[in-house]
């Protein structure tokens, strides 16, 4: 018997407190570990399959416009009740953080900052994983624990190619709309508090709008929204997809699938700044 | 159904383009309309940025479309302005600050009303330019120079000189005096406490019978003195009296004061006396005649 082979065999319980307490604690970060890793391996898996899916159009071609519908379309409303609000804050937080001697102009510079590069995308993003998102989940899931998926395989239908393709493609073409649409209304309604609300003027508003202006802010932004249009379908499909457990798994399928994809969008946003914010200034 | 989705689609994507682009076209050139090119050149670090607006008079026509540095030193500006208006020819470009915080526009400042414009594509001359940020900044390093020299001035005396040598032997002797005079305060306050001490005691030792007596004689002293004031109150107004009568020449003694003529008279009695006691002195035996037998 060798020195590794006797340890090997003592059990834990024998150990000595802190030394059992300690081998408890490694081997929870271990399993916690291997869990992220594999987490994030299925998930790659899952996305490889769905580009595979990507050589049946057939399947997936009619479902689309359907999904376009569904998230874009009909997401318009809330959008632009969020943005409105949203411009509206925005514009009177950088009105009464202005102090004495600030031109006005600077209320639209930082209007347009905010809105554009950063808060219309990334509410909008947020607004739709709860909207969007959770009901891809709760879709995806209720057909797989109702074996509805089970079926289409049956059929020799690609689940990916009919379910997750279609709502990838839907979130990658109306995340960027939506988020245009929301940056505008955003503007507006910051312009009409500022004018309303506050001394600032129109032609002070609109000279911050234009001033440092580069178009590829708007590029920036349109980025970032098919960023999270995409991680927003695909997060939210693969939870749905691997959902077990019946109608309480499809609730639980669904929290998660809002939470890892809200956490991600604000990973993928900080990304997507450290990538193209050095082109976003103006010379 | 499928195609009521379709045309939804479609018309979202559609708005959701020309937002974004007429947006962003707006916002790049100043408006939808195309206005005209004007150019100016100014000296580097100038802080011209795309978007600034460029004013008439004070009256905001366009906005800096565009940028360009030029390696012989200059910046090339090109200002888009709105087709409404027109540039006099005798104008000049200035770029001016805007706040307090460095922003700047371009001002076009015409010397006098003129109806001769400036064409498409002109260059507009610039004018001088106004003090600006880095002026002050030069300001604030020619302070900042001086506040050094003070600095090394300071350092020189009392680091070099040993200026803070003396300073610390100072301190020092200070606090040699104020510790010697903490002592001295501590003896004087003990010394004050003692006598306090036997004041006390001495003043328990008083006798509260004899002090009251002595308290009573003081008083009646005091009404002795308050009568001898008024007796020498009573005196001094007689005296006054007298002296009145005096002087107004009443009674003998007043009419002996005040009568010149008596003093006239004595002057006279006085005069020949002196006649003769000189004379007697001369003569003496004009007045003593002494026989002997």
């Amino acid at each position: 018997m060798t020195f590794g082979a006797h340890y090997e065999h003592r059990p834990t319980e024998a150990f000595p407190v802190m030394q059992r307490t300690g081998i408890k604690f490694f081997r929870r970060v271990a399993r916690a570990g291997r869990g992220i890793f594999a987490g994030v391996g299925q998930r790659a898996f899952f996305v490889r399959d769905v580009f595979r899916a990507f050589s049946e159009p057939g399947t997936w071609g009619g479902e689309t416009i359907r999904q376009m519908r569904n998230i874009g379309v009909d997401s318009v409303p809330l959008v632009m009740i969020v943005a409105g609000f949203l411009g509206a804050v925005t514009a009177f937080q950088a009105f009464y953080q202005l102090f004495a001697g600030v031109q006005l102009s600077v209320l639209g510079l930082l209007v347009r900052g905010s809105i554009v590069l950063e808060l219309g995308p990334l509410l909008t993003a947020l607004v739709l994983t709860g909207r969007v998102g959770a009901r891809m989940t709760a879709e995806i899931g209720t057909m797989r624990v109702t074996e509805q998926i089970d079926a289409l395989e049956t059929l020799a239908y690609d689940p990916i190619a009919f379910l997750v393709v279609p709502r990838l493609l839907a979130a990658l073409v109306m995340l960027p709309v939506l988020v245009t649409i929301a940056n505008a209304t955003a503007i507006v309604t910051a312009w009409i508090t500022l004018i309303t609300a506050t001394t600032a003027t129109t032609s002070d508003y609109v000279t911050g709008l234009r001033l440092s202006f580069v178009p590829f802010q708007v590029i920036y932004s349109v980025i970032k929204a098919v960023c999270f249009g995409g991680a927003i379908a695909v997060l939210c499909s693969y939870e749905g997809y691997v959902t077990s457990a019946g109608a309480e798994g499809v609730g639980r399928s669904t929290a998660k699938a809002v939470v890892i994809a809200s956490t991600s969008i604000l990973v993928l946003d900080a990304i997507v700044a450290a990538m193209f914010a050095q082109f976003i200034a103006a010379g | 159904m499928k195609r009521r989705d379709e045309v939804l689609v479609g018309i979202l994507i559609t708005v959701g383009l020309v937002v974004g682009v007429l947006g962003t076209i707006w916002l790049v050139r100043g408006g939808f309309s195309s206005g005209y090119p004007l150019y100016a050149r100014f000296k580097w670090g100038a802080g011209v940025k795309q978007g600034q607006p460029v004013r008439l008079a004070g009256v905001q026509i366009g906005v800096v479309s565009d940028v360009e540095l030029d390696p012989s030193g200059t910046i090339l500006v090109k200002m888009t302005v709105e087709d409404d208006y027109h540039v006099p020819r005798n104008s000049k470009a200035a770029v001016v600050p805007v706040g307090i915080f460095g922003d700047q526009e371009i001002a076009l400042i015409p010397d006098e009303p003129s109806m001769v414009f400036f064409n498409e594509g002109d260059s507009v001359p610039p004018a001088p330019p106004t003090p600006g940020i880095p002026e002050l900044t030069a300001r604030a390093d020619t302070i900042s120079q001086r506040l050094d020299d003070v600095a090394k001035t300071v350092q020189l005396e009392l680091v070099a000189g040993g200026g803070i040598a003396d300073l610390r032997k100072t301190l020092a002797a200070t606090n040699e005096l104020t510790r010697q005079l903490s002592g001295i305060a501590a003896e004087q306050s003990r010394q004050l406490a003692a006598t306090l001490t036997r004041f006390r005691s001495t003043a328990a030792a008083i006798d509260s019978v004899q002090l009251d007596s002595t308290v009573r004689n003081l008083q009646q002293t005091t009404r002795n003195l308050a009568q001898f004031t008024d007796s020498l109150g009573a005196t001094t107004h007689q005296l006054n009296l007298v002296l009145s009568k005096l002087d107004k020449g009443d009674g003998t003694l007043g009419r002996l004061l005040n009568d010149p003529g008596l003093y006239y008279d004595f002057r006279r009695l006085s005069s020949r006396l002196d006649s003769l006691t000189l004379d007697f002195k001369k003569n003496p035996k004009r007045y003593i005649n002494l026989e002997i037998f």
